[in-house]
């Protein structure tokens, strides 16, 4: 932690509001899952909210700010491979945006959570309560998906615990904070680090887009047509 | 009210007498059918409370009283349809019913406990109490569902 380092702001805030209100919703999703009963209401409200969530960000990883866009944290395989010698080694990982292989990771937890959040839409627990889309599909279909919702919650959890892992890993070992990174938006990066100029979309755009998703999620939910 | 206990008693008795020579003679398919017939009687009538409680249909005491009566008779249909006889059928059973039998028949109590309650909520008409009481029913179905059915 000695070492010199300059500050670079490289998350905006939708990034940063996305990632925490997703943290906590994931939470609730958790526990409203296991209580069951009237908690099955809000479990529904708030996965909608989850899909929403996950819309906007896909959006804004193609009109977002530099280091929220998928082009600036998508690798190719030379650079992961490059990226995991220097992780095993003690040269220092800091990258302004994501790393190459956290780059992947936010790519496949999106795709596990839009899989999550859209299977649920097609479920039902057999007791009372049904996915907003459960009437366009047979018995037999709901069921499978309902099956898939199950289990694709624990590869979620699993690939959650791969996360935290890989930034705890940053933190104490590493001796990158991410989490105050991810916070403020403000990376500590090594002087050797090069950085290029980091471009910022306005946060109403953000707003716009997630707006829009919103309204995508209320038709696909309420609207049935 | 004396109908209904007088109906209560009557399906009790008919449910009691046929359960006695059921378990001499039935097939485990029948069995299994027995209790999935209990069980689809039950989602039948559990599930338009849920919708009511949730806005999803207009609320209708009557109806909630209704369903919430015929509910408490059902509730002790589907564990008779429960013998080892059918471990061996396919169905989403999890073996654990026959190896943890007294967790089972508890959690089937503590669900017919709930629907007991439900019915009695459910005369009273007060909306907000019966939706507590529903969810409270409702996570004591999801306390076999949970442990005692394939996902």
């Amino acid at each position: 932690m000695s070492q010199p380092h300059h500050a670079v702001k490289v998350w905006d805030l939708p990034v940063r509001l996305f990632h925490w209100v997703l943290v906590a919703l994931f939470a609730f999703m958790f526990f409203s899952g296991k209580m069951k009963g009237n908690w099955m209401e809000w479990h529904m409200y708030s996965g909608y909210m989850i899909l929403a969530l996950v819309l906007f960000r896909v959006l804004w990883g193609f009109a977002g700010s530099t280091y929220a866009r998928f082009s600036s944290f998508l690798a190719g395989p030379g650079a992961c491979i490059a990226f995991m010698k220097k992780l095993l080694s003690k040269s220092p990982t800091h990258v302004p945006g994501h790393n190459p292989l956290g780059g992947w990771m936010v790519l496949v937890l999106l795709l596990v959570l839009l899989a999550q959040a859209g299977t649920g839409l097609f479920a039902n627990d057999d007791i009372s309560i049904e996915g907003p889309l459960y009437k366009f599909v047979s018995k037999d279909w709901s069921d499978q998906l309902t099956s898939f919702h199950y289990y694709n919650f624990y590869v979620l959890l699993a690939l959650a615990a791969i996360h935290v892992a890989a930034v705890v890993f940053h933190v104490f070992v590493k001796k990158e904070n991410l989490v105050s990174a991810m916070v403020t938006g403000i990376k500590k990066l090594d002087p050797s680090t090069e950085v290029p100029a980091v471009r910022f979309v306005s946060s109403w755009r953000a707003l716009g887009l997630f707006v829009l998703a919103l309204v995508a999620v209320i038709l696909i939910v309420k609207r049935p047509f | 009210m004396k109908n209904k206990i007088l109906l209560a008693a009557v399906a009790f008795a008919i449910g009691a007498g046929a359960s006695f020579q059921a378990a001499a003679q039935a097939k485990p398919e029948q069995l299994v059918k027995q209790r999935q017939s209990a069980m689809a009687l039950i989602g039948w009538y559990f599930g338009p409370i849920g919708a009511m409680m949730r806005g999803d249909r207009p609320f209708d005491a009557a109806v909630v009283a209704r369903n919430a009566g015929y509910l408490e008779v059902l509730s002790h249909m589907p564990s008779e349809g429960f013998q080892p006889a059918t471990k061996d059928e396919k169905t989403k059973a999890k073996p654990e019913i026959w190896s943890d039998k007294a967790k089972f028949d508890k959690a089937m109590e503590t669900m017919q406990g709930e629907i007991s309650k439900l019915a009695q909520v459910a005369k009273g008409g007060d909306m907000g109490a019966i939706k507590t009481q529903f969810g409270a029913t409702g996570k004591s179905c999801a306390g076999c569902h949970d442990d005692f059915r394939m996902k």
